[in-house]
């Protein structure tokens, strides 16, 4: 039952894709993207990445939707009937030669949650991780264990970033404070 | 989905209506608004705000024992002040933030995750080492603090500036 949701999911992401690419209106192509984020959302938390899903929602389709509509009301909507961009051939072509070289891959991909794959058989990190998180940092997400505790000088440097792209925009846009 | 088409297609000349007159003045010819009243926005924003709020509050707090953590809640409790912004007015949001209050949030959660993790450095441990701090649980406290303290507090912070700083465009004069 579940697998068939996800491939509904699958088809309904790829589908608002395309249609991102080619949507003539912006604000159309913003809208029908934060519906692809949402599906994407959606997709991570069946595959049990529910901490993954939490950011694509808030993130993707929240901020990034605001951020897309704050940017589009400094510009002026195209004229025009058309509802569907103008279709280039060579970047048609491009793209799909680039999607089929991806779908190349993915028979190789091991099953979710095959406990062959080599992710869940080498357990000199992945099974130390899941057994012994809890003793050594008292957390029971293992997500937060291993993003606090293990990997805490990537997640210090990833939250500096962060930081980092707030007073980016400050020295692009010229101002001295966020507010 | 006609909602937001409503919103965007106000009219490219600025029209001098009373809400504009207590705007601040445009440090940029913007050629339309970013703001509309809308009565739909505001009844559901209202409505919508505390759980948004709490369940930020939840995913931040509950991060180490249940999926999310400080980047997530961090973000929905940033996004609220967006949603108050996007209903209620982006200037008048700003003046009731202030200037300090954005830059102190993201500041204090660098801060506080700098001294968390080069503090067991000066203990002479490694980077983020909790063991080396003499408390109970110290990993515990430790993951909490950097999750709480830390990564959530960068996130709103940096989130909310970024959108009053997309709103406001490219500038320069700074009172």
């Amino acid at each position: 039952m579940m697998e068939y949701v996800a491939y509904a999911l699958v088809v309904f992401v790829v589908l608002t894709g395309i249609a991102t690419a080619l949507l003539r209106d912006v604000l159309a192509a913003i809208i029908v993207f934060a519906a692809y984020s949402l599906g994407m959302a959606l997709l991570y938390t069946l595959l049990l990445a529910p901490d993954v899903g939490l950011t694509e929602a808030v993130i993707g389709a929240g901020v990034t939707t605001i951020l897309l509509l704050l940017t589009i009301v400094k510009t002026v909507r195209p004229g025009g009937e058309r509802t569907i961009e103008r279709f280039d051939s060579r970047a048609a072509v491009a793209c799909g030669a680039l999607a089929v070289v991806f779908g190349l891959t993915l028979p190789d991909l091991p099953a979710v949650g095959d406990p062959n794959s080599p992710i869940l058989s080498y357990d000199a990190v992945t099974g130390h991780y899941l057994t012994q998180s809890y003793a050594e940092t008292g957390v029971e997400n293992t997500v937060t264990a291993v993003l606090a505790a293990y990997r805490g000088f990537d997640t210090f440097g990833e939250a500096t970033v962060v930081f980092a792209a707030g007073v980016a925009v400050l020295v692009v846009l010229q101002r001295e404070v966020f507010t | 989905m006609s909602d937001a088409d409503e919103g965007s297609e106000t009219p490219p000349e600025t029209p001098a209506d009373d809400e504009d007159v207590d705007a601040e003045p445009e440090t940029f010819p913007s050629p339309r608004r970013a703001y509309t009243e809308s009565e739909v926005i505001m009844s559901t924003v209202r409505v919508v705000t505390p759980f948004v709020l709490t369940f930020g509050l939840y995913i931040t707090f509950h991060g180490a024992d249940s999926p999310g953590g400080g980047f997530q809640g961090g973000a929905l409790v940033g996004v609220v002040v967006l949603m108050l912004a996007f209903a209620f007015g982006i200037d008048p949001t700003r003046r009731w933030l202030g200037t300090k209050a954005v830059t102190l949030v993201a500041s204090l959660g660098l801060l506080v995750f700098a001294t968390i993790g080069l503090g067991s450095v000066v203990l002479g441990g490694a980077f983020l080492e909790y063991g080396l701090y003499p408390l109970e649980d110290a990993a515990k406290y430790g993951i909490e603090a950097v999750e709480i303290g830390g990564i959530a507090l960068i996130v709103a912070g940096v989130i909310m500036g970024l959108f009053f700083l997309t709103a406001a465009g490219p500038g320069g004069d700074v009172e």
